[in-house]
């Protein structure tokens, strides 16, 4: 199990043959992919059988022509119009988060305060609160303000996760951004915003643009607030997935189309943020 | 208050500007989180219920709900689903977790891809891994049981049955989050430094006690931040228990964040499920309070 021990212990050389070292490399390269190909084999089994033919959708015989009318099905009924809710809600949320969240983040950051750590403290409490603690209240309240069953209410309640998610990460990108610039600028006469806006913020705009990606994937991610906020009008994508389920009979093979449509920009954001996966994570779980 | 009468009124102009950048963010902070934890607490104490909606201000039994809660054997019940799928799903992410990283930890170009591949279930979302998973659990469609069935071993309905279920949950819940135990144990091994494992190897030292007492104390910390983080968040468990059992069957999947989601919007009993919430909160707060202690202790160490 600790072959890195061994590896790490001589520094890697040309073997002239095959040597009891290459050959344990190459096992436990053998053993990896098999372990990957496992442990991936029920997520392949879903996208595989999106592009089945319907008639065919239980098969198992891989060797079958790969048709795109799940997909097809799906555009001609509903869903297209909850993707399209989904997209505005996460939009929506992530660019109000970052615009209070950010400046706010770089407040924390600069400014030497006395209850810094208790507001560090409470943010990071909201991360942690079990969403049914915020779906009953929210779900009272708007059914006075008459939000239930719209997007602004789905990008409102998005707040309490993706606002704190900014400020946590963004305090910390402008934390390693040096202040000696900024202050130079402040005694030329610039002011604090001024120099936040030509300074600070282009320096850390990578983290803004990560930090953007984390909020629309946990808001697109959402299907609890969005199962119980949401009725028809402002339905998102994943609740969608549901009753196909639960209404429409089982049809398989559109489940899994609209299965792997939602996870598509997942798979696509995740892949430019990666680095910055474990920073978000730590922040509270990136899922709720 | 000019800008340029000395450094105290500079520097008064400064804490101004910056608190008028951080005041948005607190108010509505403030709107979204406090508000809401205030009026659940208050909603707590009430016998709330969609058919007498006056009930909204009765505090005529300000602990009812709560008194209710403790000979109520749904709850008392869910409780215990919670605890069974909390401790199985988090000590079985943290061996699988900790398995992965080991076999994973070694310099190599395939291996960072093959690393990568492992961070897709966790990183999907929760409801297409409840559609992966409702796919394997369902006879009719699964490719397990069909295999199985090839073999002369035919399986009955996992989830539908009352003394599986919940380890088929289990099983989902593992898959989903072990990538995060594997990811963080990762980043721990490659902090570990080589002289100890050099010297203990040429002490003669085998691969178990190399591990055994050397990499595992080097990763316990990690291990436990990535236990009480796991811990806190499968309280939160939801879509994969809605897709999969809804609950059932019975109340054999029916964990306490599941319980009050039926109480509050199946029943309407909003005052009761309060409460539900209101416990849940102060039990997340407590193991919190316990990972920010193990975090600053784990700081120390570097």
């Amino acid at each position: 199990m600790t072959s890195h021990a061994a590896a790490l212990a001589q520094p890697p050389r040309a073997q002239p043959r095959v040597s009891p070292r290459s050959i344990r490399r190459i096992l436990l390269l053998g053993a990896a992919v098999t372990l990957l190909l496992l442990v991936l084999f029920p997520f392949v089994w879903m996208l595989q059988m999106s592009l089945r033919p319907n008639d065919d959708i239980m098969g198992y015989n891989l060797r079958f022509v790969p048709t795109l009318e799940n997909y097809r099905a799906l555009w001609t009924g509903n869903f297209p119009k909850s993707f399209a809710n989904s997209v505005a809600a996460s939009l929506t949320s992530t660019v109000l988060s970052l615009a209070i969240g950010v400046p706010a983040a770089y407040a924390l950051s600069r400014w030497r305060f006395r209850a810094r750590r208790a507001v560090a403290m409470w943010i990071l409490a909201t991360r942690m609160a079990p969403p049914i603690a915020f779906t009953i209240p929210f779900f009272l309240a708007y059914r006075y303000l008459h939000l239930l069953d719209t997007v602004t209410g789905l990008a409102i309640i998005y707040l309490t996760f993706n606002l704190a998610l900014v400020i946590w990460m963004m305090q910390s990108f402008f934390d390693s951004v040096p202040r000696e610039l900024e202050e130079a600028a402040w005694i030329d006469g610039c002011t604090i915003w001024g120099a936040f806006r030509r300074i600070a913020l282009p320096l850390a705009a990578p983290g803004v643009a990560a930090t953007g990606v984390l909020c629309f994937i946990l808001s697109w991610n959402d299907f609890f607030f969005a199962l119980i906020l949401t009725r028809t009008q402002a339905m998102t994508a994943p609740v969608a997935i549901v009753n196909f389920m639960q209404y429409e009979g089982w049809e398989w093979g559109k489940i899994a189309a609209a299965g792997s449509l939602v996870m598509l920009p997942v798979i696509v954001f995740t892949f430019f943020v990666r680095s910055y996966l474990v920073r978000g994570l730590l922040a509270g779980g990136l899922k709720e | 208050m000019a800008a340029s009468t000395g450094s105290a009124g500079r520097a008064w102009n400064r804490s101004h500007a910056f608190a008028l950048g951080l005041a948005p963010a607190l108010v509505v902070l403030a709107a979204i989180t406090l508000g809401p934890a205030i009026y659940l607490v208050v909603t707590s104490l009430t016998p709330l219920n969609l058919v007498d909606p006056k009930s909204a201000l009765d505090f005529s039994h300000p602990l009812g709900n709560y008194r209710d809660a403790l000979t109520d054997s749904r709850f008392l019940n869910s409780v215990w689903v919670q605890a069974k799928l909390s401790v199985a799903t988090v000590v079985l992410q943290l061996a699988a977790g900790l398995a992965v990283a080991l076999l994973l930890n070694a310099h190599s170009r395939v291996l960072e891809a093959i690393r990568t591949a492992f961070l897709i279930p966790m990183v999907l979302p929760p409801i297409v891994v409840a559609v992966i998973w409702k796919v394997i659990y369902t006879p009719d469609v699964s490719p397990l049981h069909r295999a199985l069935a090839a073999i002369g071993l035919p399986l009955g309905s996992l989830i539908t049955n009352a003394g599986t279920a919940i380890w088929a949950i289990v099983v989902a819940e593992t898959w989903e989050w072990f990538p995060f135990t594997m990811l963080m144990t990762l980043a721990a091994l490659q902090m570990i430094p080589n002289d100890p494992l050099e010297a203990a190897a040429i002490d003669g030292a085998n691969r178990w006690q190399l591990f055994r007492y050397i990499v595992l104390p080097y990763v316990r910390p990690t291990l436990v931040v990535c236990g009480l983080f796991r811990l806190i968040d499968s309280i939160k468990a939801f879509p994969l228990i809605y897709v999969l059992t809804n609950g059932g069957p019975g109340t054999a999947t029916e964990v306490t964040n599941y319980y009050g989601f039926v109480q509050a919007f199946n029943f309407s009993y909003w005052g009761y499920g309060s409460a539900i919430a209101t416990m849940m909160v102060a039990g997340v707060f407590l193991l919190s309070l316990l990972v920010g202690r193990l975090d600053r202790g784990v700081g120390n160490r570097d």
